[in-house]
Order: structure tokens, then C-alpha cells, then sequence
């Protein structure tokens, strides 16, 4: 991903080719040791659901299925929104998930329970930071 | 050899409200007293590279405390009897300023503060401008709603974390990462609920959107705000400063810690204003050099896939 480049969509590859970024990280297993939830990303109306324990990702899966029990909370954005969080320098307002989230700029949706969602905000930030390096 | 900041800390017994607070503060050079406020939830680290920049210590004399409850300063002893969460609220923290002033009795400082400390500027520039010679406004706007908000207190998440997490996308990327997470340290060392009390100020008890047209403007006011601030963003400041008289605005590629975050960053763009205040109050200036020397400060330092479809979706397992 260039500097200034946008990206055109967030298919299942882009996805897996994060995950694998976030289960090769190091740092990761520390911060989010009790980071056990599922969680879905949701890149205009394409959703992926994200299974994560012990701060690795177990499963990703697009779309959800009537067995995809225990999701805690969604978090949903426009891809325009995603492509500017994931540039490696991201621009002003677009450079966390709550700036993004804020009521000032309602750039991401927290859908669902929002406790683990508040729990794990340092592993979860880390994790979606890493974005930027896919 | 042994090396030592210069800065100097002690505490000071100030009388606000009916209590006695024991406050810590952190001072050095000569000159125009500066009084330096720490945003929400934090302590006067934050100045501790004005503190020490021989630039600013040669003509003012930097003074940065901890509020109540923060930093090295306690609560009042019967915080235990409380029977509401604690709050600032923009009475008490006008007072209390003024109170720590005059303890110290400083003759119309200089105020500096960021964040809240920037919105409390205004504040006092409606119902205590005599006391002060100028205002340094950081990060400051009129309102800034969206902060007092339950997940930084709650029992089931730990506080420092998620307090000093909901900061750091406030920061410039570029800024220094180890400045960076010093910031983020700080914030992480909050006591439990401080954070969101002083957000009560913050984003519930002070709204000058209709009050700061009735700023007299005999006090000037420079508000200083960084692009990545997604608190109180540029156009926030911006619509602010156009409605108070004598103030400057300044919008420069930082965040909402620029002293901490980014210190030469900082020393960039508050060394003109710094020079204004000196050029306006000449006799009070420091005994040492008095020119800016332009000295910077120093920058800180697969798994195998296994992939299955299911019921017609791709699922990728790890």
C-alpha cells in the first residue's frame, strides 16, 4: 500500500493478508492476552467476521451465517472511510477508530456490545493499525 | 557525571472553596511568570520540556501544577465521603486558578493551558481577565461536546488503558513515537474517574458559544491548534477565535499535546507568540540573554492456511 494510494476494495485477500500481519505481530500476544471476542468489520455493506483469541486471529469469514453465534460488536464504516484509516500516514480525523467513531465525526458505526469493544480499545487499536502495513 | 533537569517542584498550600489543597508545582527560569494547565486527567509533565528549553526559562518563569486530584496532588481528605462522582466543573477550576495565582503571587502571568486548560482561557478571560496578561489557548474551542462519556469509568474496563488509548488517536502520526507514548504514560497514571470528571467540564459545563463575543479583548489570545486534533478540530478553533476580539489564530500540522507530543514541534510555533508577549511587557522580561537563539530541542529519541467453504462463504481458519 503506497503513502498516497487508495485502494479500489477490501476483499477476502486484503483481509487475510491483515490477518496474517496482526497474528505475525509481537506485541499483539501481550496487549491483548484476554482479547478473546468475535467481532465484525464492515466495509460499506460487505461484512467480515473476525474471530480473535487471546489477541490472534483464530477464523475470518465473509458474511455471517445463522451459526455464527457470540459476535459481540460490529464496527462499520464507508470502504472510502477504511481507505483513509489504512493509508500509512492516514489523514487528519481518519487516523483512529475513535476519532472516526466520535460524535463529531460518525466516520465508523459501534454496533452491538460496546464493552469489549472498550475493554480491549488498546489491543483492538494495534490491531487495526496494522492495516497499514497490508 | 550526573545530569539534572533544572526544573525545581514543590507544594503549595492553596484555599479554594472552603478546602485546603495541598498542590504540587514545577517551576524554572525568570522573568514573566507563566502559568502552565495540563489537559484532562493529567499533570504538568506535560510542560516538562518548556520547563527546560533555555529559550523560554530566560524570559519567563515557567510554572506548571497539578490540579486537585491529579499528579502529585491529593484530593481533598474527605474524598472517600463523596456522594457524587468526582466533576470539574468550570466554577471550581476558574477558582482554583486564580487561588493558585495568588498563592504564589504572581502578578498578571502569563496563562497557557491545552485542552481543557486552553478552554478554561476563556473562562477567565470573561470573569477574571485582570488578573492575567495574556492567554495562550491550546487546542481550545468554545465547546466540545462527545467526552464525558461511562466506558472511562466503568468497573469492568481498565481504566488507564482505555483512558490513555482514547487519546492517542489525538496525536499526530508523525509526531515522535516515543513522545507519543510518554503522553499516553500519562494518561495511563490517571486517577480512576479523573478523566471523565474533568470531561464533565470539558464537554458538559462549559459553553462559551454564545459568550465569547462578550471577551473585552483587552488581554490578547492566541489559540494554537494541531490538524490532527479530532477533539476540538482547526475549523472549531477557527469559528472560536472569530468571534473573540485580539486574539490570534494559529493552525499548525500537530495534535491536541503539542508540548508533550511533539516538543520542537512546538517550540516552532510557539516561539512567535512567545516573542509578541515579550515585545508587549519589555520591562518584566528576564535578566539573561534576551533573544531566541533558535537552538531546537532535541528529537526523541505465517501461519499455514487452511481454507474450507462453508454453507457458500469463504472462511479462512489460522
Amino acid at each position: 500500500m503506497s503513502r498516497y494510494g487508495s485502494r479500489s476494495s477490501f476483499d477476502l485477500e486484503w483481509i487475510e493478508r491483515w490477518a496474517r500481519k496482526v497474528n505475525d505481530d509481537r506485541i499483539l500476544p501481550v496487549i491483548g492476552r484476554f482479547f478473546t471476542s468475535k467481532f465484525v468489520l464492515g466495509f460499506d455493506d460487505t461484512e467480515y467476521l473476525v474471530d480473535v483469541r487471546a489477541g490472534k486471529i483464530q477464523k475470518i469469514a465473509q458474511g455471517l451465517t445463522p451459526n455464527d453465534m457470540g459476535v459481540e460488536f460490529w464496527l462499520k464504516a464507508p470502504s472510502s472511510a477504511w481507505s483513509k484509516f489504512s493509508m500509512e500516514v492516514p489523514p487528519p480525523m481518519f487516523n483512529d477508530i475513535w476519532a472516526m467513531a466520535h460524535p463529531l465525526h460518525k466516520q465508523l458505526i459501534i454496533e452491538g456490545n460496546s464493552l469489549p469493544f472498550w475493554q480491549n480499545l488498546r489491543a483492538l487499536t494495534r490491531m487495526l493499525s496494522l492495516m497499514r502495513q497490508v | 557525571m550526573n545530569t539534572h533537569d533544572p526544573i525545581v517542584g514543590r507544594y503549595v498550600y492553596v484555599q479554594c472553596e472552603g478546602k485546603t489543597y495541598r498542590t504540587y508545582y514545577e517551576e524554572h527560569g525568570e522573568g514573566i511568570p507563566m502559568v502552565c494547565l495540563h489537559t484532562a486527567g493529567t499533570d504538568g509533565r506535560q510542560y516538562r520540556h518548556q520547563l527546560c528549553d533555555p529559550d523560554i526559562s530566560q524570559n519567563f518563569r515557567v510554572i506548571a501544577f497539578d490540579m486537585p486530584w491529579h499528579g502529585k496532588s491529593i484530593p481533598p481528605s474527605d474524598f472517600h465521603l463523596m456522594e457524587d462522582e468526582y466533576k470539574l466543573t468550570t466554577k471550581f477550576y476558574c477558582e482554583f486558578i486564580i487561588a493558585f495565582c495568588r498563592a504564589l503571587e504572581l502578578r498578571k502571568p502569563v496563562l497557557m493551558g491545552q485542552s481543557m486548560g486552553g478552554n478554561v482561557c476563556l473562562a477567565l478571560a470573561l470573569r477574571y481577565e485582570s488578573e492575567f496578561s495574556a492567554f495562550i489557548a491550546l487546542e481550545a474551542c468554545d465547546h466540545s461536546p462527545g467526552w464525558w462519556i461511562d466506558p472511562l469509568h466503568h468497573p469492568h474496563i481498565h481504566g488507564g488503558e482505555v483512558v490513555a488509548t482514547s487519546v492517542f488517536g489525538l496525536m499526530a502520526p508523525l509526531s515522535p513515537d516515543d513522545y507519543r507514548w510518554e503522553t499516553w504514560w500519562y494518561y495511563a497514571q490517571g486517577g480512576p474517574g479523573i478523566f471523565k470528571g474533568d470531561l464533565y467540564f470539558y464537554s458538559v459545563d462549559s459553553d462559551f458559544r454564545d459568550q465569547c463575543q462578550k471577551i473585552s479583548g483587552k488581554v490578547p489570545i492566541y489559540f494554537l491548534t494541531g490538524e490532527y486534533d479530532f477533539a476540538c478540530t482547526p475549523e472549531m478553533t477557527q469559528r472560536t477565535a472569530e468571534k473573540v476580539k485580539n486574539s490570534e489564530c494559529i493552525i499548525f500540522g500537530g495534535g491536541h499535546f503539542p508540548t508533550s507530543e511533539d516538543p520542537a514541534k512546538f517550540k516552532e510555533v510557539i516561539t512567535p507568540v512567545l516573542k509578541k508577549i515579550l515585545s508587549a511587557d519589555p520591562e518584566r522580561r528576564g535578566q539573561g540573554s534576551n533573544a531566541f537563539s533558535g537552538r531546537s530541542i532535541p528529537e526523541s529519541r505465517s501461519s499455514s492456511r487452511s481454507e474450507r467453504p462453508a454453507e457458500g462463504r469463504k472462511v479462512i481458519e489460522f
